[in-house]
């Protein structure tokens, strides 16, 4: 593999000034549209989650029309609403000496000081305004007895400052922003689209003006025109095949505007979340997450010795491993999300892992029920204990629950700049498809406010600054740039079901799958990455030979939706497995095991590598350039995480 | 409420089942009325029941205007009871090929599934009921001396001879009966679902309501159908 | 286990689109006890287009229960025979080798089938567009703990938040009716305090949409709160009409 450096810089536009001030001062001195000429612009909003559905409707209170997208039947059915545990806010509700300073230097210590001191900044400073926005809209977050609002800690923090709706904060959250759509959808200020996919992006003279859309119930290929196209696809981690995603959320919607000029950062920022259960066997179509908040009373272990098939409960005391426990006496349990995935993962690969497949830990509450009674474990997780019970039909009060990593959230994504900005004047990038807030490990508890902080605060600012400069005239669909992506959609799809080969979507995804989790998941080397890139290119390949997707292009099919989705990320995983490949640290969620301390544990290279590493296409999926764009941390010093 | 407020209610979902619910109460006090009435036959002999139907039509206006009443509740009851019915048959035109209860906490049951048709058999058997009856012989528009009596020196109508009577054929006897059945029925599930209509149900009351309602039914029916068979198997001799 | 895996003989309702007639085809499947029910059509699929068939179209996202996408009539049962349970999260281990299962598509004039298992289930958003929402523009809130709302009223808010949307109190109604799911939201707002500025007019919307789209009258069968994969109660379809009486009482 060949990458090439370019010195161009990117400039991530961070407004001068001390940091406590430069949203403020940004606020103070960027450009505005007046009422009357809001009516005149058309933002187009690709997807309906936290980031989509609070911008569409924040920007249609403000006056803009807005044009609002999901390949959902429902804008409420968005992934977001899967999302458990809460949302940050540096409230002090609870007055333990939280502020936004706090929640600022956890986020980007937690990020391993991969992500700009700015955007976090802003972040924690817009995360408690989003709370009061929510409550306003009648979210039942949790409350105590005096009527006011609850909160809960979370990993990474010394305070308590999640708020929370039970388990389905995510779920309340994204009904608080699909109301307010609603509001605006009634009102006719937003347009809805439902199951609608997003093919190409439409860019004309430099500047994002439109998308090529497919109508998912009658296959029509539909063009758009905006003055600007705001991404809030999510992320990309069913590049794995097996993740705790929804089985629509995909990444063609962002490589269609990567491959337009946008640049994708940091790809390789990953989060395998180590709670989930375990995969049972080949026909598994998702993971599903148990809240971290199990690690509190439960125990991991695995047998000491290798292959030991025996019943847990006929494993005695000292024949197992509490290996987190053993590696890490002052955290134990309670390590960070990253360092008990990885030290799931080595404990399996050593032929200790228990279970049928061989790939599953176990989280033992035999301890905790003995100390605090069974009561007290029931009152606590109940819920989690009964959905563990629904899908694996064993009871966890009795046998303790098998438990395994999986791919759950991608900090990587599109390169943004401080107004939320790509590369591509016009198209903006928000929540989880951008790059931008959590560096190389997200925190619990930060996706939701990052996803609502950029809808409800970020963009709507920002947005005016790009609409006031003008020059956004006199476009309309039938112009040639339509015509162009709209033909090249259709062609794609076309060769697509022209193939009709003899495998089918699901076993190229599932093989995609295999080579990602193996050689770009919790734990990478030189030798394994170049591997995947080669076998990736090989699939690739092999899937425009012999791929199968039924039916017809004129009608509901799901299958052939599939089919363009797992062609691009066909393409991403290579551009995963190069981003990791050339970060030579192990950092966050990417671990490279060249770059360890003798230990075991993972070392950063902040001298070469404190940088966003921002990839550009250049037409072949091989050869991508990389941008660099210098993280300056002025404000907070760099420090190694050491939970030992 | 307004003119066109008035009307939207009545129209709408809510409105009409509030409506439904309000008839079917004011309904079921009458039939405990009317139950209480037969009761006397049985309890307390003939005359007791000839005078206490003679008071009643010494009412006079005031019978009329309950009359009246009645009539309007019976048919506000009947017509949105058929109005929902037939909404229920647009609402889905396609029928499922296999379709069951998922069972507790559902309230669905035969009772609740046929309550078109035993209100349709309750309709048709009401007005054979009034023409057999109210206006049989010695009643209005039927002037019959042999069913003319005399109780405590007053002359009236000698209900009871008719009532007597007519309980003595097999038909009238235990066809009377399995329609008291099928009222117990239709209350079965209408006294729990008239107070879920009126919003006067939460979580705690529901399924004492529920239970109450079932009693409360299963009384009326019973209230009902010993009389005609007490008197057939010659329980008024 | 002796067997590892199990046949199930299903008949699913293949409708080619809206218009189109339909019919039950039957199919046979190898199925193992830990799929899911979905995961174990995801094998008919797969099966299905190897041989040259289309495959069999349902619609579904997260397959944890909580986005409200999924949902057919398993054997007569919307989500089929488990309470509380998306059919996503209904496991194979429930049905024995050799069993025979019929599924349908939820059916409802409200809810026009697309494709096969898929319906359309925009009347529902179209519902909370009339009125399901509190009118306070992004930027305008004040801070959230001036406005205390007792515990009680918190919790039970949610519960009735906790709807999925997901249809399943529509297609298990024998007359079709949205009541549980308007209901579901009139109450979640009627019991904050937040909610209460709008309250009558959220109703009376609501409601009449409701009517609009179709769906059926509620007569107190109660099948929708045995269905609804969160459990929500038809407490909530009461408060529904204490208030609206008290929007067509206010309104004069």
């Amino acid at each position: 593999m060949n990458t090439e450096t370019t010195t161009k810089k990117l400039d991530a536009k961070i407004p001068d000034g001390p940091l406590r001030e430069k949203w403020e001062h940004y606020k103070e001195i960027c450009k505005l549209v007046s009422p009357a000429n809001k009516r005149k612009h058309t933002i187009l909003v690709v997807g309906t989650g936290l980031a989509g559905g609070s911008a569409a409707a924040s920007l249609a209170e403000l006056g803009y029309n807005v044009e609002s997208f999901c390949i959902q039947d429902s804008p409420r059915r968005a992934h977001s609403i899967a999302a458990q545990g809460g949302i940050n806010a540096a409230k002090n509700y609870p007055n333990d000496g939280d502020n936004v300073w706090r929640l600022f230097y956890d986020t980007i210590k937690g990020g391993d000081y991969r992500s700009r001191e700015g955007n976090v900044y802003r972040l924690a400073q817009v995360s408690n305004n989003i709370i009061d926005q929510c409550v306003a809209q009648g979210v039942p977050f949790a409350r105590e007895y005096g009527g006011l609002l609850a909160n809960r800690s979370f990993g990474g923090a010394q305070v308590s400052r999640t708020f929370y709706a039970r388990g389905q904060t995510g779920q309340q959250l994204l009904l608080g922003a699909y109301q307010a759509l609603s509001r605006q959808i009634e009102q006719g200020q937003v347009r809805m689209h439902e199951r609608r996919e997003m093919l190409d992006l439409v860019v004309i003279d430099g500047r994002a003006r439109g998308i090529i859309t497919r109508d998912l119930v009658t296959g029509r290929i539909e063009r758009h025109v905006g003055d600007a196209v705001l991404l809030s696809t999510g992320g990309y981690s069913n590049v794995y095949y097996l993740s705790t995603n929804a089985k629509n959320s995909n990444v063609t919607a962002a490589w269609r505007c990567y491959k337009r000029g946008a640049y994708f950062a940091n790809p390789c920022f990953t989060q395998i979340h180590p709670t989930c259960i375990p995969v049972s066997g080949d026909y598994q179509s998702k993971l599903t997450l148990m809240s971290e908040s199990l690690r509190n009373d439960g125990r991991v272990w695995v047998p000491k010795k290798k292959g030991d098939k025996r019943p847990p409960n006929e494993i005695p005391e000292d024949e197992r491993d509490y290996y987190l426990e053993r590696r890490y006496p002052s955290f134990g349990n309670l390590v960070p999300r990253d360092v008990a995935s990885r030290n799931a993962k080595q404990v399996c690969d050593e032929g200790r892992g228990v279970g049928e497949t061989g790939q599953a830990v176990y989280l033992d509450f035999r301890d905790a029920i003995r100390r605090l009674g069974r009561k007290a474990i029931e009152e606590r997780y109940g819920n989690l204990f009964e959905m563990y019970e629904r899908i694996t039909g064993e009871n966890p009060y009795e046998t303790p629950m098998r438990i395994y990593p999986a791919p759950h959230y991608t900090m990587g994504g599109l390169w943004v700049d401080y107004e939320l900005m790509s590369t591509i004047p016009g198209l903006y990038v928000l929540g989880e498809a951008n790059f931008s807030d959590h560096g190389a490990n997200r925190l619990g508890a930060s996706a939701l406010m990052q996803g609502l902080a950029d809808g409800y605060f970020v963009v709507p600012a920002t947005l005016g600054n790009y609409i006031a400069q003008g020059g956004l005239d006199g476009v309309g669909t039938d112009h040639e740039a339509f015509a162009e992506a709209e033909d090249k959609a259709r062609a794609r799809l076309e060769k697509l079901l022209s193939i009709n080969g003899d495998k089918t979507v699901v076993e190229f995804h599932r093989e995609l799958g295999k080579i990602m989790w193996d050689y770009v998941g919790m734990s990478r080397n030189r030798e394994g990455l170049e591997y995947a890139i080669g076998a990736i290119a090989k699939l690739r390949e092999e899937y425009w030979q012999r791929v199968k997707v039924p039916g017809e292009e004129a009608m509901y099919n799901k299958y052939l939706e599939f089919a363009g989705r797992v062609a691009d990320f066909l393409e991403l995983g290579q551009l995963m497995a190069q981003d990791a490949l050339h970060r030579e640290e192990s950092c966050g969620g990417h671990f490279r095991e060249e770059y360890q301390t003798p230990d075991g544990e993972a070392l950063r290279r902040d001298d070469k590598f404190a940088y966003v590493a921002a990839w550009e296409y250049t037409g072949d999926p091989a050869h991508p350039r990389l941008h660099k764009e210098e993280l300056k941390f002025e404000n907070v010093k760099l420090t190694t995480r050491s939970y030992k | 409420m307004n003119t066109t407020k008035r009307q939207s209610f009545i129209k709408s979902p809510v409105g009409k089942k509030i409506l439904t619910g309000i008839t079917g109460l004011g309904l079921v006090i009458f039939v405990i009325e009317h139950m209480s009435g037969n009761l006397i036959l049985m309890l307390e002999g003939s005359d007791a029941y000839n005078a206490y139907a003679h008071f009643l039509e010494g009412l006079g206006p005031i019978l009329y205007l309950l009359e009246l009443g009645l009539l309007a509740f019976f048919v506000f009851h009947i017509v949105l009871g058929i109005n929902i019915w037939l909404g229920k048959r647009r609402a889905r035109t396609h029928r499922y090929v296999k379709y069951r209860s998922a069972g507790k906490p559902s309230m669905q049951s035969p009772s609740s599934r046929s309550m078109i048709i035993t209100g349709g058999i309750l309709l048709v058997f009401l007005v054979i009921h009034l023409v057999s009856f109210k206006f049989g012989p010695g009643g209005p528009l039927h002037a019959d001396p042999a069913y003319v009596t005399t109780v405590k020196g007053e002359v009236m109508r000698d209900l009871s001879k008719l009532v007597l009577e007519k309980f003595h054929h097999p038909a009238y006897a235990f066809g009377y009966p399995i329609v008291m059945l099928l009222l117990g029925v239709h209350l079965r599930h209408g006294i729990w679902s008239a107070f879920q209509s009126l919003g006067a149900t939460n979580p705690r009351l529901t399924p004492g309501l529920y239970a109450l309602g079932g009693l409360l039914a299963l009384l009326i029916a019973l209230g009902f159908l010993v009389l005609p068979l007490w008197i057939y198997f010659g329980g008024a001799a | 286990m002796a067997k590892k895996t199990m046949t199930i003989h299903l008949k699913i309702w293949r409708q080619a689109g809206p218009d189109a007639s339909g019919r039950l085809v039957d199919y046979t499947v190898e199925a193992n006890p830990h799929m899911s029910f979905l995961e174990m059509l995801d094998v008919l699929n797969e099966d299905l287009i190897k041989k040259g068939e289309e495959p069999v179209e349902f619609d579904y996202d997260c397959r944890e229960g909580i986005c409200g996408s999924c949902g057919v009539v398993v054997d007569g049962i919307a989500h089929g025979p488990q309470h509380r349970t998306a059919v996503c999260q209904l496991h194979m281990r429930h049905y024995r080798d050799g069993d025979t299962i019929v599924v349908e598509p939820w059916r409802a004039e409200a809810f026009p089938v697309i494709r096969d298992l898929v319906v359309d289930r925009g009347a529902f958003d179209r519902i909370i567009s009339a009125g399901g929402y509190v009118s306070v523009n992004t930027g305008s809130a004040q801070d959230a703990n001036n406005l205390p709302v007792p515990k009680p009223n918190a919790d039970q808010a949610f519960d009735y938040a906790a709807c999925i949307g997901c249809g399943a109190c529509v297609a298990a109604c024998p007359n079709a009716s949205a009541s549980l799911f308007t209901a579901a939201k009139i109450a979640h707002l009627a019991l904050l305090p937040q909610g209460s500025p709008e309250r009558q007019l959220r109703v009376e919307r609501m409601v009449s949409q409701m009517q609009v789209e179709g769906f059926g009258d509620c007569s107190n069968h109660a099948e929708c709160e045995a269905v609804c994969p969160k459990g929500i109660s038809i407490s909530a379809i009461a408060r529904m009409r204490r208030e609206y009486v008290k929007a067509c009482l206010a309104g004069g």
